[in-house]
């Protein structure tokens, strides 16, 4: 008897998983054929890895500051002669859109560091706030920031340049030749930017180039899912 | 004896006669050049004060029925100047060195966000918006221009067209 009623229980709580599982997968069906320049990423299975990592006046960013409300996340560095500043410019472009759209709500804007080694949070205060005085620069150990970066699907390679001036492609893991700070070097990346739910999850990217007007229809949309 | 003589002057005097109409017609190549090259609006973007690295932008126009290739850039008061193009390329977006810039015959290059670029590597002091850059182009033939960039925001050259940055 009890048997049975346990095994009633367990299939009721299986078709009502089910069901909810199947809704919530129609509806990002729904919601994936609205969205013009995003994807959805979502996968609550795989959350974030812990990090602990520090923003531009020293204070400690980890995960519990991605679930203080939706963020819009990307992954820079400040030696980026395009890429970088025109991802932040079209952020505050974003920002400007999303404020003057009195049913949109603007995520914080958190840029992380992929050359924490040259970029400092002092740098990154500085370089940051010229784009808008709220966006979060995040720097920290290069080893906790290669961690965070796998689950985005993100990932760089430094070039710098040798003597013959051939380029000599180094990966995250390997060591920067000797002078290579003083020579300097610039850092190929993936660019996109990656809005993150008030749980601290992933929840969809846009790719590059990016383009703030469509992209604040798609946050929007994202948002009140 | 006199004939030989005769012959070697002949020969001198229109050896010199095509030696000077090919410099002239040299000379007048470049002229030409120089004048069929032209430079449309260009512009620095305005960067955070500590950037260490700036993208210069414009339209080279090639009026001229020969290809010209744009081969170094230079400014006063930055480490060096480099050619650059973004690319996108194994998921990544690139910044790939380039030994020059293509302009091809009748026809234009526009440097641009996301596209070709000219690299302004360490400032001595970052100019603010509403400064102007002077950067020194050395095309192949030996032509050379100096065109003055206004430091700007891409927004205000874009108006409400946002994809011109693109």
């Amino acid at each position: 008897m009890n048997n049975k009623l346990l095994s009633g229980i367990g299939v009721i709580a299986l078709a009502i998983a089910a069901f909810y599982f199947a809704t919530a997968g129609k509806d990002y069906q729904a919601l994936k054929k609205q969205l013009k320049v995003s994807y959805i990423l979502h996968n609550p299975d795989k959350p974030l890895p812990e990090f602990s990592l520090l923003d531009h006046n020293r204070q400690l960013f980890d995960n519990a500051r991605l679930k203080e409300g939706w963020s819009l996340l990307l992954f820079m560095y400040t030696h980026c002669p395009d890429i970088c500043p025109t991802e932040l410019f079209d952020m505050s472009r974003l920002k400007d859109i999303m404020e003057e759209d009195k049913t949109a709500n603007m995520p914080s804007v958190v840029a992380i560091t992929f050359d924490a080694l040259r970029d400092t949070p002092e740098v990154m205060k500085e370089y940051i706030t010229h784009f808008d005085k709220d966006f979060i620069g995040v720097s920290g150990d290069q080893a906790q920031i290669d961690r965070l970066i796998k689950p985005f699907g993100a990932y760089y390679e430094r070039v710098v340049y040798d003597e013959k001036s051939k380029p000599v492609i180094l990966k995250a893991s390997d060591e920067l030749p000797k002078g290579a700070l003083e020579k300097g070097y610039i850092i190929n990346h993936t660019a996109w930017i990656y809005l993150i739910n008030p749980k601290g999850e992933i929840f969809a990217g846009f790719p590059s180039p990016h383009k703030p007007s469509a992209m604040a229809q798609d946050i929007k949309l994202l948002m009140h899912y | 004896m006199f004939n030989k003589t005769k012959k070697l002057v002949l020969a001198t005097t229109t050896l010199i006669t095509l030696n000077s109409a090919i410099a002239m017609e040299h000379h007048h190549m470049n002229q030409t050049i120089a004048e069929k090259v032209m430079i449309n609006n260009p512009w620095v973007r305005s960067a955070p004060p500590n950037t260490p690295m700036l993208g210069a932008f414009m339209e080279i126009h090639n009026n001229s029925n020969q290809a010209v290739k744009l081969l170094s850039a230079d400014s006063k008061g930055y480490k060096r100047l480099e050619l650059h193009k973004t690319q996108y390329e194994d998921g990544m977006m690139k910044m790939v060195k380039q030994d020059f810039m293509p302009i091809p015959a009748h026809g234009k290059l526009t440097l641009k966000p996301g596209s070709w670029h000219i690299m302004l590597i360490a400032p001595e002091s970052v100019p603010r918006e509403g400064d102007t850059v002077m950067i020194d182009l050395v095309f192949d033939n030996g032509l050379s221009k100096t065109v003055h960039a206004p430091v700007r925001k891409a927004k205000k050259m874009m108006g409400n067209h946002h994809h011109m940055m693109h």
